[in-house]
């Protein structure tokens, strides 16, 4: 992940976090305040609710009143009071007292609880309301389930009684509550008031929850809040339930508004992070990609480069550091090189001087010879033998010299189209007579070349060169009683491999760092310049050498030269 | 002929009625009849038709049938061919005289209606009905208004002719000088259509009213009973029905509802046609109904009522509550298609063998006419018991028609006498 990146989703998240904090609280805290305004109100309308019940109450009571003193009910009591009481004159009498009275419900019952005339259910004439001759004129107003031709009713109900012979007349009636009683109420915006009859059956969920468990029950939907309350009748049976529904659109839409508000802050946090982030990433990241890149470019050899400085904050002193370190790497690759310059002059003086003074030993040793006997008898076998072993250790110095001419002398590489596997039979066929010559221990060449391998771009000759000097170390690398030589070609990835492996002694990680040192042997009587002009060949054909060993698992040098 | 009536009125009234006698009739006025009910044309317009259009017999307040446009009638064994001797000098409200010829067209078209294939021969005075098949209810069919007379729509022979007409509205009639009974003492009859005011001269009142109007010294005048209501079922089972009929208290429906005015209804015709719906009576039977119920499963009723018909309501809402006490769950409807309906049906003949095979057709069972012998009335009775033992009708109440009778109208209860479904206005008269 990018700095910049790292930036922006750290100043986008912390302030969308933030926004989210507060959009939270606030939402939450108009939540709690829309549910204590819900209960309030909803208090308040079940409070004018009762109010208008007693309203009306007082109403019905005055009206049931007017009728007990009317003339009519008077002529009936005397009637009833005779013994040819014709209730047939009286079908349509409590209707017309009713109407008289904007009465919903009026029944006229005799002494005996059976009814003589009924407004709301006019055929139910001759049929008995025992309830009335328990209650009597209790003056109260009650809850009633009024019983209608097409279902029942829950009315507003008070009974009256007119001395009526031995016996009494009652009187009963009262008013429909129903919605339209609900319509007297005062109207509240966001506020809806139902009644449900409990003896309803399809009644919403809530409703028939206080059905099965009368009690007071408020539940809360996305859209309302809703508070159903019991009302029961006089002997306590539920008879309705008032449903007060408090709707939640005006909190949804402000929660909505919120929401909104937070995503437009949240959008505009996020195109401020976006901001920002580039913002502070060209100040902050304009100085580390320039050092990065000056970096690479140290990385790249050019040692000398210089990052500039900017400021004089931490990037200006990293900056100032760098530029510090490079100066000390330069220095030091300075006397690096001075040191290595003398260290080579000086291991190529030691080589020198141990390679000159092996032959120089027996060259001064024959001379002395030769003196001694230059007036003996035996001179001329001297001077014979010790002529050819003068002429034995020249032509040794003679090898030394040309072997460290050779590497001194090293050409730049001729490139031209070359099949790797062919020189590879080619050299391995030069080796042939001194690798079965008698008295070597025995050594197994295995070749194991790729039939399908690229052509490459090479120097054969120097290629040749190289593979002589792998496949001599190899076999100086032979243990006495003999070992395995194997040769490999192989495709890599726009590459060609070659691995010349020995079953020798092996190398330690130490001398696999070393190997390619100049002038560095591990062989008691090698140069050290066999695998330098090996890697020089290579490192000229801008290919990689490596080794990999272990002590007595023979060692394997890979050559990897470009198609 | 005026003189005739003049006679019989003066006697009828020094007998029967000490008020009407008391007033000498006069000649003038107008009447205001109020009807509730309403109609489209003048031959359909129920009791007021008859008196612009006369059938050739009626009906009396014996359920006899006698002349009217006949004088004289003879029929063959078989009662296949009808010979009638027509009134001489009757003329139609147009001056044009009455004969068969003239009696032909109106005649052809409703006797098609109700036998099919007719032949009609007329010639002066006499007519000749020939039917390929025995007519024996002919007389019956002939004193109904459906075979009224006319020439033309509300031109007839009757004792008044149309002045104005406006249907389900309105119907002014003037009395018709050349009636060949003698012009009627009424100038003018007035009759209002659909209307429910309890005013004017004459008018149809609800029951639950009657009590009412006495108390404003207006007479009451109930007819005999002419309706039959009842419960129809097509698809409840006859058990459940048959206990409906037994928790059914008639009692309080004609006491109260229906003010002492109709009959309970235990046979489908009334006593007065049939002459033994006594046998039918009964009287409820909750404890078997309940027996009845126990033994089934009773889905709720709806029971459809005639729209705005206080009284069938009214009726409805009492069956609903005795079929409570049963346990049969009755729910009244203003709307049709209720598993039980409420029917009224009006009687359309004095002819009991015709009423019962005519209910029988409404009700959709076989007609047993061929069996029927208005002579031998077991033949009725056990046609009609057959009816009500298939448990698909209830007769529950026969109803009168009741009108509301003004002070100053004279002679009404007397010239309703002559019989028929039909109002009488020619022999009444009003004061100033």
């Amino acid at each position: 992940m990018s700095f910049r990146t790292k930036i922006f989703l750290s100043i986008t998240g912390t302030v969308v976090f933030a926004v989210w904090i507060v959009a939270g609280v606030v939402s939450a805290l108009v939540t709690k305040s829309f549910e204590r305004r819900d209960a309030q109100r909803t208090a308040t309308l079940v409070s004018q609710f009762h109010g208008e019940f007693d309203r009306r109450g007082a109403e019905v009571a005055r009206r049931l009143d007017a009728i007990a003193d009317s003339d009519e009910i008077a002529r009936i009591a005397v009637d009833l009071s005779s013994s040819q009481f014709d209730p047939g004159k009286y079908l349509e009498q409590a209707q017309t007292l009713a109407r008289e009275q904007s009465l919903d419900f009026l029944e006229l019952v005799g002494p005996d609880g059976t009814i003589i005339s009924s407004a709301e259910w006019s055929a139910r004439f001759g049929y008995k309301e025992g309830w009335l001759l328990q209650s009597g004129d209790s003056k109260s107003i009650f809850l009633k389930r009024e019983e209608l031709a097409d279902g029942a009713a829950l009315g507003l109900i008070a009974v009256r009684t007119v001395r009526a012979g031995n016996g009494q007349l009652y009187i009963a009636g009262g008013q429909r509550l129903d919605e339209q009683f609900l319509d007297t109420l005062p109207q509240v915006e966001g506020l809806r008031v139902r009644l449900y009859n409990a003896f309803e059956a399809a009644s919403p969920p809530l409703v028939r929850e206080v059905q099965q468990q009368p009690r007071e029950l408020t539940r809360t939907t996305p859209d309302a809040a809703i508070t159903a309350i019991p009302l029961s009748g006089r002997d306590n049976q539920l008879l309705a339930i008032l449903l007060v529904e408090n709707s939640r659109s005006e909190l949804a839409s402000l929660k909505k508004y919120i929401q909104g508000t937070a995503f437009l802050v949240g959008t505009a946090a996020v195109l401020l992070g976006l901001l920002l982030s580039f913002w502070t990433a060209s100040r902050v990241t304009k100085p580390l990609r320039e050092l990065t890149s000056r970096v690479r470019e140290v990385t790249g050899g050019k040692w000398d480069t210089r990052a500039t400085v900017g400021s004089s904050d931490e990037v200006g002193q990293l900056a100032r550091d760098f530029n510090r370190m490079t100066e000390q790497l330069v220095e030091h690759r300075d006397r690096m090189i001075q040191a290595e310059r003398v260290a080579a002059w000086r291991e190529l003086a030691r080589r020198l001087a141990h390679e000159l003074k092996n032959p120089l030993f027996p060259l001064q040793i024959t001379i002395e010879n030769l003196q001694r006997a230059r007036n003996t008898p035996q001179f001329e076998e001297v001077f014979r033998e010790s002529t050819t072993t003068l002429l034995a250790e020249l032509d040794n110095l003679k090898t030394i010299v040309g072997r460290f001419s050779d590497f001194a002398k090293m050409p730049a590489p001729q490139l031209e189209q070359m099949d790797l596997n062919q020189v590879v039979q080619e050299v391995i066929r030069l080796f042939d007579a001194q690798i079965h010559a008698p008295g070597r221990p025995p050594v197994e060449v295995t070749l194991d070349l790729d039939q399908n391998l690229a052509l490459i771009q090479a120097d054969s000759e120097q290629i040749r060169r190289a593979l002589r000097n792998l496949i001599l170390n190899a076999l100086d690398a032979m243990p006495p009683a003999g070992g395995t030589l194997t040769i490999r070609t192989q495709n890599l990835d726009g590459k060609v491999a070659l691995d010349v492996s020995d079953s020798g002694a092996g190398l330690t990680p130490e001398e696999c760092e070393r190997l390619f040192t100049p002038y560095y042997t591990t062989k008691q009587h090698g140069t050290g310049l066999g695998l330098a002009i090996v890697q020089s060949v290579v490192s000229d054909h801008k290919g990689t050498i490596t080794v990999h060993s272990e002590p007595g698992k023979g060692a394997t040098f890979r050559i990897e030269l470009k198609v | 002929m005026r003189l005739h009536a003049w006679a019989w009125l003066a006697l009828s009234s020094l007998l029967l009625s000490p008020l009407d006698g008391a007033t000498l009739p006069r000649y003038g006025g107008t009447l205001t009849v109020e009807l509730s009910s309403a109609w489209n044309s003048v031959e359909s317009a129920g009791p007021i038709a008859p008196l612009v259009m006369e059938t050739l017999v009626r009906v009396n307040e014996k359920a006899e049938i006698e002349p009217l446009l006949a004088t004289a009638w003879q029929r063959d064994a078989d009662r296949k061919r009808w010979r009638f001797s027509l009134r001489p000098k009757v003329f139609f409200h147009d001056g044009e005289p009455f004969n068969a010829a003239s009696a032909v067209p109106s005649l052809m078209a409703a006797l098609k209606k109700k036998y099919g294939d007719v032949n009609i021969t007329a010639g002066g005075q006499a007519l000749v009905l020939q039917f390929d098949r025995p007519i024996p209810d002919l007389l019956t069919e002939l004193a109904s208004p459906r075979t009224a007379i006319f020439r033309s729509p509300s031109i007839g022979t009757g004792p008044f002719r149309v002045t104005a007409w406006e249907p389900s509205h309105k119907l002014t009639l003037a009395a018709f000088d050349d009636y060949w009974a003698g012009r009627p003492f009424l100038d003018s009859v007035t009759v209002n259509l659909g209307t429910t005011r309890a005013v004017g001269d004459v008018f149809d009142i609800p029951f639950s009213q009657t009590r009412r109007v006495l108390s404003e010294r207006t007479r009451i005048w109930s007819s005999p009973v002419r309706e039959l209501i009842a419960l129809v079922s097509d698809n409840v089972q006859p058990e459940v029905f048959e206990a409906l009929a037994l928790v059914i208290d008639r009692a309080p429906i004609v006491n109260v509802l229906a003010q002492r005015k109709a009959e309970a209804a235990h046979g489908l015709l009334p006593q007065w046609l049939s002459g033994y719906a006594f046998l039918f009576t009964n009287s409820p039977d909750l404890t078997r109904a309940k027996q009845i119920v126990s033994r089934l499963r009773v889905a709720p009723l709806t029971l459809s009522y005639p729209a705005n018909d206080g009284f069938a309501r009214s009726v409805a809402e009492r069956v609903a509550l005795n079929a409570r006490d049963a346990g049969i769950v009755v729910q009244p409807t203003p709307n049709p298609g209720g598993t039980v309906r409420m029917v009224r049906w009006p009687l359309e003949s004095t002819d009991a063998a015709s009423e019962l095979s005519r209910i029988a057709a409404m009700l959709g069972m076989p007609d047993r006419a061929n069996s029927l012998n208005p002579a031998k009335p077991e033949t009725l009775y056990e046609a009609e018991r057959a009816l009500l033992d298939a448990h698909r009708v209830i007769p529950i109440v026969h109803l009168p028609e009741v009108y509301g009778i003004a002070p100053r109208v004279h002679n009404w209860e007397t010239a309703q006498k002559n019989g028929g479904f039909v109002l009488h206005l020619d022999n009444i008269w009003v004061d100033p």
